[in-house]
């Protein structure tokens, strides 16, 4: 060993405080990217301790290592297969019998492993006192208590696992021993398996053959047919013993050993008065008071990240466009001058203008609200109304997300379990006004028609979200699936958690939407200047004139929409000559022009991100059905309309 | 721990009210047995700590037949209402 590397792993439940002792770790030099080829997250970090460089990879919060979700069957893999020096099982004191589970999981993989039991100040709090050394002997490997949040047995976690690294294998093999009938038949696919070479521990193979894990049976399918067949008969004799499914037997039996270590380790005196948290939690999810209470802290929010990005991001707007004489002056105001400044930086600093006043606040409230907890209330009060769409209460936070930027929100997807719930909250999700049709929104119907037809369009949103998303939910082949999820206690978000996500983020939302918001706005700059637009706007006609009744340029206002919809307005104002909309156009048009915007295609770095998500045909699709969709809106809506305004 | 006797009743975890509480007997799967839904979701409330014989309390559920929250080997869940009508637990007669 002379270069003196150490691989090590983060795994645990989700919200354990991994990401927390992950950053406390890390610091600054991590990396957030994706596993190849998947679409989960990949978090890796370095950092330098004792002579030694360690990569930390930071594996996703999963509650089991079978191959139920690709998260487990990644982390899975990667632990077996990769084999880190050490993996550093997080646990959460609070909740130990089922942290243990997991750990008993990992335990059976056979890498070197060391636990932090992190939170042990909150399970202190609702009355679990902890014996260190007694968990350590039950489960064999080294216990190291931390508080992650505030930094505490950080130092002494590194410190035991430089040192379980450097034996470079585990001591004191502590095995969930199953009962004696499976034992029995764990031992003789063992001894079947002599022959066969697998980066997973034999025993590991042999429990994984009765529970019959998908992945397992195939690999062992493939190498060694009978004795997949052999596992097989076997766990079907278990079956008719225990009269449930072999996993299940299997599972009940992990969980009475965590039960049993768990009762053994901890002592629970349960507070007399109801701790803070689950008082605060009882009131966040009243059948009565729960919602009003959501309503005022997702409105405020709404309302504080507007008001606040609608100063920041004119500001900064003003700030920037008036660099433009500027910058002319230096590069000239020749074809090429123009194009650079109206097409590359007017199209970054557009971009900029809405990533950072409203991206950025609404990331960090997210975060907040996900960090403390609030979220998972969030979906469990809106479960019921989500699942009219053929979701769960879960996807109602990519659609809150939706109302900040939709390039998020689509990425926000992934939390949904199955690839035909990501999708169908995806397509939910691009009909939700982001912060730049809020500008079109709001600029244009609310300021000239009255706040009431902004907020009636709002509302009418809702309600065609509801239809279309109850609609595609019929047509999409599948079986809708059920909430399933775990309410942690409230705890205080870590500031620098939340930061780092958010910057996160940030980067994302830069490295997906920016270079087709330039490339976008580029080639409109392009046309204008070669002088197509009046064609394109004549051969738009037929659609804007006749079928939408709006004027003949709004067809390139349309067009500039699909790469920045909060130019929308601004090109309106430029080719009508004038800021005061009510001088040309009628409040119908208005109106029809409004509803358009909001639904007619999601833009250009939504119609990416839906790409990476979903591949090409989906997010066609969902693009070519929203343009016939709103345009069809708005021609009945022109009809409709003219009478009432 | 030691399983009960058959000689509570059997019902859906949804037939349970607030702060009551049952031993988990089975879980019924999707269509025609067997396998269920294609996402498992059996293997996921196993995961999650609702094996049979496990007790489990309803704390309240969500209005309008809304999601059931409950305790679960000291951890806090929320349950789909469709899903909680599929895991019977056993109530213990009065």
């Amino acid at each position: 060993m002379t270069d003196k590397k150490l691989a090590i792993a983060l795994a645990g439940n989700a919200n354990v405080g991994k990401s927390v002792v992950f950053n406390y770790l890390t610091g600054l030099h991590q990396h957030i990217g994706n596993w190849p080829g998947k679409t989960v997250e990949k978090a890796e970090g370095t950092l330098h301790f004792k002579g030694y460089t360690i990569d930390l990879i930071d594996l996703p919060g999963i509650y089991s290592l079978s191959t139920y979700s690709l998260e487990e069957s990644i982390s899975r893999k990667y632990i077996a297969v990769e084999k880190p020096d050490l993996v550093i099982n997080v646990v959460d004191a609070s909740v130990l019998e089922r942290n243990l589970f997991f750990t008993l999981q990992l335990l059976e993989l056979g890498n070197p492993m060391i636990v932090a039991l992190n939170q042990v100040d909150v399970a202190k709090r609702k009355g679990i006192e902890i014996d260190v050394g007694k968990l350590e002997r039950l489960l064999g490997v080294p216990v190291v208590p931390t508080v992650a949040i505030k930094g505490i047995g950080i130092f002494q976690l590194l410190e035991k696992a430089i040192e379980v690294a450097e034996k470079g294998k585990r001591e004191g093999r502590v095995q969930v021993r199953y009962g004696e009938e499976v034992e029995k038949r764990i031992a003789d696919i063992v001894d079947a398996m002599k022959n066969v070479r697998s980066p997973y521990p034999p025993r590991y193979l042999a429990i994984k053959l009765l529970e019959g894990d998908e992945e397992i049976v195939k690999e062992i399918d493939e190498a060694a047919p009978h004795i997949a067949l052999y596992a097989k008969k076997l766990a079907k004799e278990l079956e008719d013993m225990h009269g449930h499914s072999c996993s299940t037997v299997l599972t009940s039996e992990r969980y009475e050993v965590a039960g049993c270590i768990a009762r053994e380790a901890q002592k629970m005196i349960p507070p007399l008065k109801p701790t803070v948290e689950e008082r605060l939690h009882s009131i966040t999810t009243d059948r009565i008071m729960g919602y009003p209470i959501m309503a005022f802290a997702l409105l405020s929010m709404f309302f504080a990240i507007f008001a606040l990005g609608n100063f920041a991001s004119e500001l900064l707007g003003n700030f920037l466009y008036g660099l433009g004489p500027l910058f002319l002056k230096i590069i000239g105001t020749g074809i090429v001058g123009e194009l650079l400044w109206g097409g590359v930086i007017e199209g970054i600093i557009a971009g900029a203008t809405i990533a950072l006043p409203y991206i950025v606040p609404f990331y960090m409230i997210l975060y907040v609200l996900e960090d403390s907890g609030y979220l998972s209330r969030i979906a469990f009060l809106m479960d019921n109304a989500m699942h009219k769409m053929g979701l769960h209460g879960k996807a109602f936070i990519p659609i809150m997300l939706g109302y900040g930027c939709n390039v998020p929100a689509c990425l926000g997807c992934r939390i949904m379990e199955t690839e035909r719930e990501r999708f169908l909250a995806a397509f939910v999700t691009t009909l939700v006004p982001c912060a730049a049709r809020s500008v079109i929104i709001l600029g244009l119907v609310g300021q000239f028609v009255g706040i009431q037809w902004a907020l009636a369009l709002y509302a009418f949103d809702l309600i065609v979200i509801f239809l279309l998303g109850r609609a595609a939910f019929r047509i999409l082949p599948g079986e809708p699936t059920s909430l399933i999820m775990e309410m942690n206690d409230y705890k205080l978000p870590h500031a620098r958690t939340v930061l780092k996500q958010t910057w996160f983020r940030l980067a994302e939302f830069i490295k997906i939407a920016f270079p087709l918001i330039v490339v976008g706005s580029l080639s409109v700059k392009l046309a204008e200047v070669l002088g197509w637009l009046e064609t394109i706007a004549a051969i738009l006609s037929p659609v804007t004139v006749t079928w939408l009744g709006l004027p003949s340029i709004s067809g390139i206002t349309l067009i500039f929409g699909v790469m920045r919809k909060e130019l929308l307005l601004v090109m309106l104002a430029a080719l009508l000559r004038t800021t005061n909309f009510a001088e040309v156009l009628t409040p119908v048009q208005m109106v029809v022009l409004g509803l358009v915007a909001m639904f007619y295609i999601p833009c250009i770095a939504t119609i990416a991100t839906l790409v990476k998500e979903f591949g090409w045909k989906k997010a066609l699709s969902i693009t070519a059905f929203e343009i016939i969709f709103a345009i069809g809106l708005g021609g009945i809506a022109s009809r409709m309309l003219a009478p009432i305004l | 721990m030691e399983r009960k006797s058959s000689e509570g009743r059997v019902v859906p975890l949804t037939a349970l009210r607030g702060g009551e509480t049952g031993t988990v007997a089975s879980i019924r799967s999707g269509h025609g047995g067997g396998v269920g839904m294609g996402w498992g979701f059996e293997r996921r409330l196993m995961d999650l700590g609702l094996t049979p014989g496990t007790k489990v309390t309803v704390v309240k559920s969500a209005p309008f037949h809304g999601p059931l929250e409950v305790i679960v080997r000291g951890s806090r869940l929320a349950l789909g209402r469709g899903m909680a009508e599929r895991i019977l637990v056993e109530i213990e007669k009065e």
